[in-house]
């Protein structure tokens, strides 16, 4: 049960510790993102790395449209990798969307989990005649006509060729070093599933204690948003950092290591 | 040699657009290109823009989601496509190759992009995009018309199988219709032949006490002619009757029918008879000729069974070739099949010397069975017994 996770996820686990700490990406990329922050936890924290079905090395055949068709959907995913792994009071850390996974995921299982973190969540991305959002709907169709025209790295006609192919070893290669290099199709579709979502109501489901990370410029999920986030979870807490940009653990992961070490102690 | 390349010159004036941005996006620097590209004066842009400001809201998720990142983890980053907003607002479609420039311990220092003009590609791939789009539609269509055809053709073929069908029975028909023709003038020609000699006979003779005679020869043959004109009427309202509403039939219970109406023969002949319906309990067929089918084969066990022994007579069911057979069994008188087997089932036979035997029994049986689509046949051995079979419905080979 567990390896057939582990492929289905590309599930890596890293230091020792009683304690879990599950970092799970948001959209766009891979569990590479945490890269940055993992070593700082290592000797205090098992460390669980996911990718999502559908993003980086994750089994792209266990993508169901269907089930992937609602954040529930990953929450699930969660909640099984947990199980699987006997993982008790874990702090999960969730960038972007994976903020609103977590959150369902707490709501199911709250006893599961001890902390939340979430880095840059946003509840809805389209704003609506009082929420601000920060998109209208026509953004989110321009997004889905740029990733339309970026394959990187992929083709349409290769990307089968490349994905069962022993005979074109460079290929396989060169996607092995690539970063952020997700299936089009299925990028397309998480990405209307993520910037077409609405999870407002679930915030004042959750329980857990949580610490909302925001960069103080993010323009994917504005400090505005991060208030929102805040008042509306009753045990939380919001750390604004002196970063830009909508992945701080990334161009400022000293600040956001800083944080979240406060948080933890 | 030497060529005396200046450096900075040849930067302002590369052929395609190039910007340095700090690590949180601000441009430090760019070429005249750039400038033109997107139509901003250097004192507009330089420590004053940044790189997301060339973007429209769609383009700055790509930027923050996936650009971003890639750059940040791999250092560098090729072929991204954007549109870039000019001054006016207006936008324009870009490939972009991008490099982080690190100092020596590694820090972040400058981002270096390099931006290129992709407007006639862009037509040139929303073209193709719309003849791909157009093909699949096209190939869809012709899925469907495909289908549609396949699906004619299949209606096509079973229409085909009817109407054999409605041929097969036509032909049986026109088969019947001719052995009745035929029969009709056998039978008919004899009495008729009779009348028109008596009548000669009559004419001729002018003794009264003969012509008395006479005419009570003719009404004799008046009686024959009429019986056998009134068996005929029945044969032709049975062979008319082809399709004909079929019943679901129990033959166990149609046995039990006809054992009670034969009741008192049966008493009187001491026969001992046996069914066993088990293999075949049930089938579809018109409950009227069954009745008949079974009243009539049973009846002629009884009165053609030996007089020096107990008549036994069975009847059963049985599957065999995926046809249902009927089949009478009885240890009777038989019958010499090499003398009468080709006259047994026509009308107005009869090979023993019977009082009740009329000898058109046989004749409407097969008619019967012959009218639901079966056939029947005997095998028999004088003084050993006789045994009918019928099938039910033949198989169409």
């Amino acid at each position: 049960m567990l390896q057939k996770l582990v492929a289905r996820n590309n599930i890596t686990i890293q230091g020792t510790g009683s304690k879990s700490m599950f970092l799970v990406h948001g959209y766009g990329c891979d569990q590479n993102m945490w890269r940055y922050i993992t070593p700082q936890f290592k000797e205090d924290y098992r460390i669980i790395l996911i990718d999502l079905v559908g993003s980086g090395k994750s089994d792209e055949n266990a993508y169901d449209y269907d089930k992937y068709s609602s954040l529930e959907g990953y929450a699930d995913d969660i909640i099984e990798i947990c199980d699987a792994l006997n993982a008790k009071d874990v702090c999960f850390v969730g960038h972007s969307v994976s903020a609103m996974i977590g959150v369902l995921a707490a709501i199911k299982r709250p006893t599961l989990f001890e902390k939340l973190i979430m880095i840059g969540p946003s509840p809805r991305y389209i704003n609506d005649a009082v929420y601000f959002g920060g998109f209208s709907q026509n953004d989110i169709d321009d997004l889905m006509e740029t990733l339309d025209s970026n394959y990187l790295g992929w083709s349409s006609a290769m990307a089968p060729v490349i994905m069962g192919n022993s005979d074109r070893p460079e290929l396989a290669a060169e996607l092995e070093e690539s970063f952020c290099q997700n299936n089009p199709e299925i990028a397309k579709h998480f990405a209307k599933v993520t910037f077409q979502g609405d999870n407002r109501s679930d915030l004042s489901k959750l329980t857990t204690d949580t610490l909302i990370i925001q960069s103080k410029e993010d323009a994917i999920a504005s400090v505005k948003v991060g208030q929102y986030v805040h008042e509306n979870i009753a045990n939380s807490k919001l750390e604004i950092l002196e970063t830009t940009g909508h992945c701080p653990h990334l161009s400022g992961p000293n600040q956001t290591i800083e944080a979240m070490k406060k948080y933890l102690i | 040699m030497n060529y005396s390349i200046d450096y900075k010159e040849l930067y302002n004036t590369s052929p395609s657009g190039y910007f340095c941005s700090l690590p949180d996006g601000t441009i430090v620097d760019s070429n005249k290109k750039f400038l033109e590209l997107t139509n901003y004066t250097r004192e507009e842009v330089i420590g004053e823009k940044n790189f997301t400001d060339f973007l429209s809201l769609g383009g700055k998720i790509y930027f923050e989601n996936v650009y971003a990142p890639a750059l940040k983890l791999s250092g560098t980053i090729e072929e991204i496509n954007f549109n870039f907003i000019k001054k006016d607002g207006s936008a324009f479609p870009v490939l972009i190759n991008s490099v982080e420039v690190k100092d020596t311990e590694g820090l972040h220092l400058f981002t270096q992009s390099a931006v290129f003009n992709i407007s006639q590609r862009k037509k040139y791939e929303q073209e193709l995009l719309i003849a791909k789009t157009k093909a699949n539609a096209l190939s869809n269509e012709l899925k469907e018309v495909n289908k549609e055809l396949h699906n004619r053709a299949e209606l096509i073929l079973k229409q085909k199988l009817q109407l054999e069908e409605f041929n097969h029975h036509l032909e049986n028909k026109n088969r019947q219709l001719s052995s009745f023709a035929h029969i009709a003038s056998h039978n008919l020609r004899a009495p008729v032949s009779n009348l028109v000699a008596l009548k000669d006979f009559y004419n001729e003779n002018i003794d009264l006490e003969d012509k008395a005679m006479l005419f009570s020869k003719v009404e004799i043959v008046i009686g024959h002619l009429d019986e056998t004109l009134n068996e005929l009427i029945e044969s032709v309202k049975i062979q008319g009757n082809k399709d004909i509403i079929h019943d679901s039939i129990i033959f166990e219970a149609v046995f039990d029918k006809t054992l009670a109406i034969l009741d008192t023969q049966i008493l009187v002949s001491k026969a001992v008879i046996t069914s066993d319906f088990s293999e075949v309990p049930i089938a579809s067929y018109p409950k009227l000729y069954i009745e008949s089918i079974l009243l009539n084969l049973l009846s002629n066990a009884i009165r053609y069974s030996a007089p020096d022994r107990i008549p036994r007579i069975h009847f059963y069911t049985e599957m065999k070739n995926n046809e249902i057979l009927l089949i009478a069994k009885d240890n009777g008188l038989g019958i010499d099949l090499k003398k009468h087997g080709h006259k047994l089932f026509g009308l107005n036979n009869t090979f023993h010397r019977h009082p009740d035997s009329k000898g058109v029994g046989l004749f409407m049986t097969k008619t019967q069975i012959e009218a639901v689509g079966g056939a029947i046949t005997v095998e028999s051995e004088v003084d050993k017994g006789t045994t009918f079979n019928i099938i039910l419905k033949k198989n169409r080979k």
